[in-house]
């Protein structure tokens, strides 16, 4: 007996996110996925971000790594709610797992959620979650090269962040062509220029996401 | 790509569908997968069989159709088609990154033969 069907197989996984979506709209809470690799910034970004807005904004955070609560650790100091997700060895997050771990925010008190993926510039951008906007982060020291080398996360992120940009002049690296590559593959992709351990363009940052939640 | 996922979602589809039907057993599931999904064909024919075992699907067949993607450059307006395991990013007539990709996303299971 043959069966037609016609289903997507990660069909899963989006009907989850778009669930979490709505139940993100419902609590008005904005929701921000926030991918780079390892020891790009995502965390350091997190902790320039929150003490920026946090007497404007209510932040929470989730944040996901492979193992360890590190990342929660630096959060927490910070005085707004987290949640650490260990994935015990997925390279990225997926919707059941937000799914799981909103229901320990008090989301009914946010404005903004930001969920740290797992460091990896590959996969977590083929996985929704239930987000707003992707906003991603590049550091100088990864290279002028990765936008054409990891095109997908370029492509899905309405946000590009470039850190550690207080290491221009020390690099090989070149910015414009970071910048002329992520807008050939993403044209409407927004671009800041940060250092968070000097601070240098965090104000441009915050000031767009702050217009962008309200 | 993520095959031991992907294997395991489509077992529990394939599985949920057949014993909707009122069937206990499947014979073949038929997939199409474009190749801009960056799914390796071989890694998803081994996790299926490992992870069929001890499920209605112990016996089945995995059949793949792959799918080449193509696209039309929004520059030079030449539509093609690449068979290149991943996203085609530059356009192979005119160098453009500005593409719109028309097929090779597919991750569909399409068909399945049951009794």
């Amino acid at each position: 007996m043959k069966l037609k069907v016609t289903t997507k197989i990660l069909d899963a996984n989006e009907r989850i996110a778009e669930e979490n979506k709505k139940m993100f709209k419902e609590a008005g809470v904005y929701v921000i996925n926030l991918m780079s690799s390892p020891g790009a910034g995502k965390t350091s970004l997190l902790e320039r971000t929150i003490n920026a807005i946090k007497d404007k904004v209510k932040v929470g955070v989730i944040e996901g790594d492979i193992t360890g609560t590190n990342d929660a650790e630096r959060i927490d100091r910070l005085g707004v709610p987290v949640v650490q997700i260990n994935t015990e060895g997925a390279c990225h997050l997926d919707a059941n797992m937000i799914a799981d771990s909103a229901k320990e925010l008090p989301l009914k008190d946010l404005d903004l959620l930001f969920i740290e993926n797992v460091g990896n510039l590959v996969c977590p951008a083929e996985f929704k979650v239930g987000e707003d906007i992707k906003v991603m982060i590049l550091s100088l020291t990864e290279g002028d090269d990765k936008p054409l080398k990891y095109p997908l996360m370029f492509q899905e992120s309405s946000v590009l962040i470039i850190n550690k940009i207080d290491l221009k002049d020390l690099l090989d690296v070149s910015v414009d062509k970071i910048r002329k590559d992520a807008l050939s593959l993403n044209p409407k992709i927004k671009i800041f220029e940060v250092s968070c351990k000097t601070g240098q363009g965090i104000d441009e940052w915050t000031n767009w996401l702050l217009t962008n939640i309200s | 790509m993520h095959e031991a996922s992907i294997a395991s979602e489509l077992l529990n589809i394939a599985i949920n569908e057949c014993s909707k039907n009122g069937y206990s057993k499947i014979q073949t599931i038929k997939v199409i997968i474009g190749r801009a999904t960056g799914v390796m064909t071989d890694a998803l024919l081994f996790a299926f069989d490992v992870l069929k075992e001890n499920t209605p699907a112990e016996s089945a067949n995995l059949i793949i159709e792959e799918i080449p993607v193509r696209g039309v450059c929004k520059d030079c307006g030449k539509e093609f088609e690449s068979n290149e395991p991943y996203i085609v990013v530059v356009c192979p007539v005119c160098g453009s990154f500005s593409l719109e990709i028309t097929a090779g996303k597919e991750l569909n299971i399409t068909e399945m033969e049951v009794n």
